[in-house]
C-alpha cells in the first residue's frame, strides 16, 4: 500500500495554477524575451552573458512561483552521460591549470564542457518559462499582433496566426490519440522473429501501420474541424479580448533590453 | 479528397485550414516525441508524411501555414532542435508531396535533395560563420571530450599510436569544418528525403479508400442573407453514383419562431435534410428561400453538429464564443454563456469540458451569429444523460425567446417532445421495423447501497458471485497524475472491489469520474500511485495483454492495414493461419468474407467487432470495453449486446463495461458499480441475474 515513487513527466503545454506578474505579462513579451535572450546567447555564448541570462531566467522564476515539483525528473542515464562528459572533458585538460595541495589539474576543458552544458540549460529554461506561464489561448493572438508589420509584405500572417490556433487546439486531441495507439500497440503479443533482418522489416511495416492509423485519424478530424469552421462562417476572430502590451509589459521589455545590452558590453570588454 | 471546392487564390478555405492545423499539429507531436523521448530521434523522419500529405492534396499556401504552426508549437515546446526539424521536415515533406503529386519518380526525389542538402548545408555555415563564437565553444566543448577519451587511450600500450592519429585527424576535420558541414547536409537531407518518399507512398497507398466524412460545403452565395421562411417542395436528393435517394421527396415550410424537430432512423435521411437547409441544391423539387442561407453569418443560419470536441474551435471558452465573426463584432460574451447555462466560464480552458458542456458551447458560438435559423444535428447522442438534460432545457423555448426558427434533428422520439411540431422522415413501415428509433435511455435510479436487501455489496467485499474464483482484485487503488508536480490532479482514490470469473460489471460515472483511469489500471497499462490491482494473483501492470481492452476510438486499435492481417497481429499468430483467423472472426459473429476486407472499408459496428475478434482470440482473464455502444446505431447496439451476453453466458467471458449510460446494459453486467470524484459511490448487484455462474 506504500505510494509508489513515480517519475514526474514532462507536461506540456500547460501553463503552472495560479497567477503572478509573469504570468500577467502579454504572450507577445514573453515570446520577444526569449527571442531577444536566444540571439544574444547564441552571438555571446560566454561565462558573463551565460551568469547574467541564468539570473534573470532565476528571478523571472522566482516571480512567477515556480516550484520545483515543475521540473520533471531527470532520467539517470541522462545524468550518467553528463558525469562521463566532464570526465572526459577533464582528462582532456587545458589551460586554465588549477593548483590542488600539490596536484595540478588541467580544468580547460572541463570549463569548456560545463559552460556548453551551462549554455543549454539556460536555453531550456527559457522555454520552459514561457510554457509554464502562458496560457496557450494567448499565443496565436499575440503572435498575430506581433505580425502585424509583415502583412503589407503579403505575408498571409492573419491565416497563419488562425492555423497556430487550431493547431494548438487539436494538439492535446492527438497527443491522447497517440497515447491510445502506443497503448494498443503494448497490449499485443511481441512475434518471435528469427533474424535482425527479419526485426528490421517488421520494425519499418510496424511504423507504416502506426503512422497509417494516426494520419487517418488526423485526417478524420481534420475534416469534422473543417465543417465546424464551415459553420461558423470561415474564419475571423480567434479571440474575444484584445491582444496587445500593457504598460508592466514595457517595463519587462526595458529590463531584458537592460540586462542584454550590460551583457553584450561585459563580454566585449573581455570580461567573460 | 483534393481540392475542396471555394476560392483557390487567397486565403485558406474552411477545408483547408483545417488540414493544415491538424497536419501541422500532427508533425509537431513527432517532432516533438523525437526530441523529447529518448532514443526515438528516428521518428523525426516520420514529420516528412503529415507534410507531404499536404504537398500532395493541396497548394503550397496551405503547406506554408502547416510549417508555420507546427515550427511554432515544436518551438514552445521543444526548442531550437524542435523548430528545426519541423523546418527540415516541411521542406523535404514539401517537396515529396509536390514531385508525388506532379508525377515525378525517384530520381527527381534524389535530385532535388541533393540540391535542398547544398542549400540547407549553406545556410548552416552562413548560421555559424556569424555566429563565431557558440562556434568556438561548440567546437572546445567537443575537443576537450575528443581529448579526453586519447589521453585515456594513450595510457595503454596498443592504442597509443592510433590516439595520436584520432586526435590529429580530428584537429584537421575540425579545421575544415564548413566542408565537413556541407557533406553532412546533404547526405541527412537524401536520406531523409529518401526515408521520407518510402513513408509517404506507402502511407498514400494506405489512405486511397478512406472516406471522406466532411459534410458542410462553404457556400459562394451573393446577395442579402435571409433564410426564413424556407419552403421545400418535394425536394429530393440522391448522392452522385448512389442507387437510391438519401432523402425522399419531402415538403415543408419553416417559419420564424418555430420548434421543428426532425425524427427518422438511421439512412432516413435526417442529415441530407440538415445539407439542404444549409444550402446544398436537391437532386430534385425547389427549396425557396426570400435571401440566401448565409451559413455561419450574422442573420443566417447556424449549425451545431454531433460530435462535441470538433465543434469547439477555441481554447478558451470565451475565444470559442467568437471564434469566426467578423473582426470588429462586439458580442456579449458573458450573456450568452448564461443563456445556455455556462455563465462565468469564460476563462476556463476547453479541453477540460464535458461532452454536455461542450455542446452548450457550441450553442452559444451558434447563438453569436444571431442567425434566423438554428439547425441542431443529434447534438445530445455524444452526450451523458445529465448533459444530455441541459442541452435540452437549452433549447426548449429558445425559438420564442430569440425570434428564430429551431430545427431539432433527433433519433431520440420524446427529445421531439419539447418541440412544436414533429418531422418523420422514416414513412416507411420496413425501415421502423428494420432499425426503429430508439426511445432516450432511461436513467437506472442508482439505489443506495442498504436498501434493497440481498442485492446490494458494499465496495469493499468480494462477496459477489458465490463459489467463483476472483480474475481481477483491486485494493485501495488510487491515481494521482502528474503527482508531486503542480498539475498533480487525483482521478482516483481508494478503489476496492474484486471481479469474478464470469462476471459482467458495469463501471458507471459521468465526465471526470475516474473510469477511464480506473480501466486503464485494471488492463495494466497504467500502474496505480497508491494501491494493488492484481490480475489471478499477479499485478497488473506486469502483465499487459493479460486483460484485455477495447478503447471507444476502434479505428485506433486497428493497427493493420487489412482484417486477417490485423486479427492475427493482435492475437498474435500468423496471418497465413486462416482457420485461426476464420474462427476468431466467427467468434464475434462476423463472417469470413470480411477477412480480406480493408480495415478503413469497415463500420463502426464492424470495428469493434474485429478489434474484440483479435483480444479475444488469446483467451484474455478478462475483457474490458470503454463505451462499446457509443456512436453506434440502434441495431449496431443491439447485436454487439446480444454477442457480448451470448459470449459472457455461454463462454464464461469476464466482463467490464465502462459507461456513462445503463442503457440496455442490464443483462450484460448484472453488477454496477457507480464511480463518482475518484471514489465508489455505490455498487449494486442488479436483481435476478447471476449470469453465467452455475
Amino acid at each position: 500500500m506504500s505510494a509508489a515513487r513515480q517519475r514526474r513527466p514532462v507536461v506540456l503545454l500547460r501553463p503552472v495554477p495560479g497567477t503572478s506578474v509573469i504570468h500577467e505579462l502579454w504572450a507577445g513579451t514573453k515570446l520577444i524575451v526569449v527571442f531577444v535572450i536566444s540571439l544574444v546567447l547564441a552571438f555571446y555564448p560566454g561565462w558573463i552573458v551565460i551568469a547574467l541570462m541564468a539570473v534573470l531566467v532565476g528571478v523571472a522564476a522566482r516571480l512567477a512561483h515556480i516550484p520545483r515539483g515543475a521540473l520533471p525528473s531527470i532520467p539517470r542515464w541522462l545524468w550518467i552521460l553528463l558525469l562521463i562528459g566532464c570526465v572526459l572533458a577533464t582528462l582532456g585538460g587545458g589551460e586554465p591549470v588549477l593548483h590542488l595541495w600539490s596536484a595540478d589539474l588541467e580544468v580547460g576543458g572541463l570549463l569548456k564542457f560545463l559552460r556548453f552544458t551551462a549554455l543549454s540549460i539556460v536555453l531550456l529554461a527559457l522555454g520552459a518559462m514561457v510554457s509554464w506561464t502562458t496560457n496557450v489561448a494567448d499565443v496565436a493572438p499575440a503572435i498575430a499582433t506581433l505580425g502585424r508589420p509583415l502583412r503589407p509584405l503579403r505575408f498571409p500572417v492573419e491565416d497563419w496566426a488562425v492555423a497556430l490556433a487550431l493547431a494548438l487546439r487539436a494538439f492535446p486531441m492527438l497527443l491522447e490519440e497517440f497515447r491510445l495507439l502506443y497503448a494498443a500497440r503494448r497490449l499485443r503479443p511481441r512475434p518471435v522473429l528469427p533474424d535482425g533482418r527479419a526485426k528490421r522489416r517488421r520494425w519499418l511495416t510496424e511504423m507504416v501501420d502506426l503512422l497509417a492509423a494516426g494520419v487517418t485519424v488526423a485526417l478524420r478530424r481534420a475534416d469534422e474541424m473543417g465543417d465546424a469552421i464551415t459553420a461558423r462562417g470561415g474564419t475571423g476572430q480567434i479571440a474575444a479580448a484584445p491582444s496587445r502590451p500593457r504598460p508592466a509589459d514595457w517595463v519587462a521589455l526595458s529590463i531584458c533590453a537592460g540586462v542584454c545590452a550590460l551583457a553584450i558590453v561585459l563580454e566585449i570588454r573581455g570580461l567573460g | 479528397m483534393t481540392s475542396m471546392g471555394g476560392p483557390r487564390v487567397g486565403s485558406l478555405t474552411p477545408v483547408e485550414m483545417a488540414q493544415a492545423a491538424v497536419m501541422g499539429a500532427l508533425s509537431a507531436a513527432l517532432a516533438i516525441v523525437s526530441v523529447v523521448v529518448p532514443f526515438a530521434g528516428g521518428v523525426s523522419l516520420l514529420v516528412t508524411v503529415p507534410m507531404g500529405l499536404l504537398g500532395y492534396r493541396y497548394r503550397l499556401r496551405v503547406l506554408l501555414a502547416a510549417s508555420f504552426a507546427a515550427a511554432t508549437i515544436a518551438f514552445l515546446i521543444a526548442g531550437i532542435s524542435g523548430f528545426m526539424i519541423v523546418l527540415n521536415c516541411a521542406y523535404v515533406g514539401g517537396a515529396t508531396g509536390i514531385i508525388k503529386r506532379r508525377g515525378g519518380g525517384t530520381l527527381t526525389m534524389i535530385a532535388v535533395s541533393v540540391v535542398a542538402g547544398i542549400l540547407n548545408g549553406l545556410w548552416i555555415i552562413a548560421a555559424l560563420t556569424v555566429l563565431a563564437r557558440l562556434r568556438t565553444l561548440t567546437f572546445e566543448a567537443m575537443t576537450a571530450n575528443v581529448d579526453g577519451v586519447i589521453s585515456v587511450m594513450s595510457q595503454f600500450e596498443p592504442f597509443r599510436q592510433s590516439a595520436a592519429q584520432t586526435r590529429a585527424m580530428f584537429a584537421t576535420a575540425l579545421q575544415y569544418w564548413p566542408v565537413l558541414l556541407m557533406g553532412y547536409a546533404i547526405f541527412t537531407m537524401m536520406i531523409v528525403s529518401l526515408v521520407g518518399w518510402w513513408a509517404l507512398s506507402r502511407v498514400l497507398e494506405r489512405l486511397r479508400g478512406i472516406p471522406d466524412v466532411h459534410k458542410l460545403d462553404a457556400l459562394t452565395e451573393m446577395g442579402p442573407v435571409a433564410p426564413l421562411p424556407v419552403r421545400l417542395s418535394e425536394a429530393r436528393f440522391r448522392y452522385p453514383g448512389a442507387d437510391h435517394d438519401a432523402l425522399r421527396p419531402v415538403s415543408l415550410t419553416i417559419e420564424t419562431g418555430e420548434h421543428v424537430a426532425v425524427i427518422g432512423a438511421n439512412g432516413s435521411g435526417k442529415t441530407t435534410l440538415m445539407l439542404l437547409l444549409c444550402g446544398r441544391e436537391p437532386s430534385s423539387g425547389r427549396i425557396d428561400r426570400p435571401g440566401t442561407v448565409g451559413l455561419g453569418q450574422l442573420g443566417g443560419t447556424a449549425v451545431v453538429m454531433q460530435h462535441p470536441e470538433s465543434q469547439v474551435l477555441g481554447t478558451r471558452v470565451a475565444d470559442d464564443v467568437v471564434w469566426g465573426l467578423p473582426p470588429g463584432t462586439h458580442t456579449d460574451v458573458g450573456r450568452l454563456l448564461g443563456e445556455v447555462g455556462l455563465a462565468g466560464m469564460e476563462e476556463r480552458d476547453t479541453g477540460g469540458l464535458s461532452g454536455g458542456e461542450l455542446q452548450r458551447l457550441a450553442v452559444a458560438a451558434a447563438l453569436a451569429r444571431q442567425p434566423s435559423v438554428l439547425i441542431a444535428d443529434e447534438i445530445t447522442s455524444m452526450v451523458d444523460q445529465r448533459g444530455r438534460e441541459g442541452l435540452l432545457d437549452v433549447l426548449s423555448g429558445l425559438a420564442d425567446r430569440r425570434q428564430m426558427a429551431l430545427i431539432h434533428i433527433t433519433h431520440y422520439n420524446n427529445e421531439a417532445a419539447i418541440a412544436d411540431r414533429t418531422v418523420n422522415l422514416s414513412d416507411s413501415v420496413d425501415n421502423m421495423v428494420m432499425v426503429g428509433s430508439a426511445a432516450v435511455p432511461a436513467p437506472t435510479p442508482i439505489p443506495t447501497p442498504g436498501v434493497t436487501s440481498n442485492s446490494t455489496v458494499t465496495s469493499n467485499s468480494a462477496v459477489t458471485s458465490n463459489s467463483a474464483l476472483p480474475v481481477l482484485q483491486l485494493d485501495g487503488v488510487g491515481h494521482v497524475y502528474g503527482n508531486d508536480t503542480p498539475w498533480a490532479k487525483t482521478a482516483l482514490r481508494d478503489i476496492s472491489f474484486t471481479v469474478n470469473e464470469g462476471d459482467g460489471v458495469l463501471i458507471h460515472g459521468g465526465n471526470g469520474s475516474g473510469k477511464s483511469t480506473l480501466a486503464w489500471i485494471m488492463a495494466g497499462l497504467t500502474k496505480p500511485t497508491t494501491g494493488s490491482c492484481l490480475v489471478r494473483g499477479r499485478p497488473a501492470h506486469e502483465h499487459v495483454g493479460d486483460v484485455a481492452i477495447a478503447f471507444q476510438a476502434a479505428r485506433l486499435q486497428l493497427l493493420r492495414s487489412r482484417v486477417d492481417l490485423e486479427v492475427a497481429s493482435a492475437a498474435g499468430f500468423s496471418p497465413w493461419d486462416t482457420g485461426r483467423v476464420m474462427s476468431a472472426l466467427a467468434t464475434v459473429g462476423l463472417d469470413g468474407s470480411l477477412a480480406r476486407r480493408r480495415v478503413d472499408q469497415l463500420s463502426g459496428g464492424q470495428m469493434r467487432r474485429v478489434v474484440m475478434a483479435g483480444l479475444l482470440a488469446r483467451w484474455p482473464q478478462a475483457l474490458i470495453l470503454d463505451e462499446p455502444l457509443a456512436g453506434l446505431d440502434a441495431a449496431s447496439q443491439r447485436g454487439l449486446l446480444h454477442l457480448l451476453t451470448d459470449l459472457r453466458r455461454n463462454a464464461g467471458l469476464t466482463v467490464v463495461v465502462i459507461s456513462h449510460d445503463f442503457a440496455g446494459l442490464e443483462e450484460l453486467c448484472p453488477r454496477i458499480l457507480h464511480l463518482e470524484n475518484g471514489v465508489v459511490a455505490s455498487a449494486v448487484q442488479a436483481t435476478g441475474s447471476a449470469g453465467g455462474l452455475p
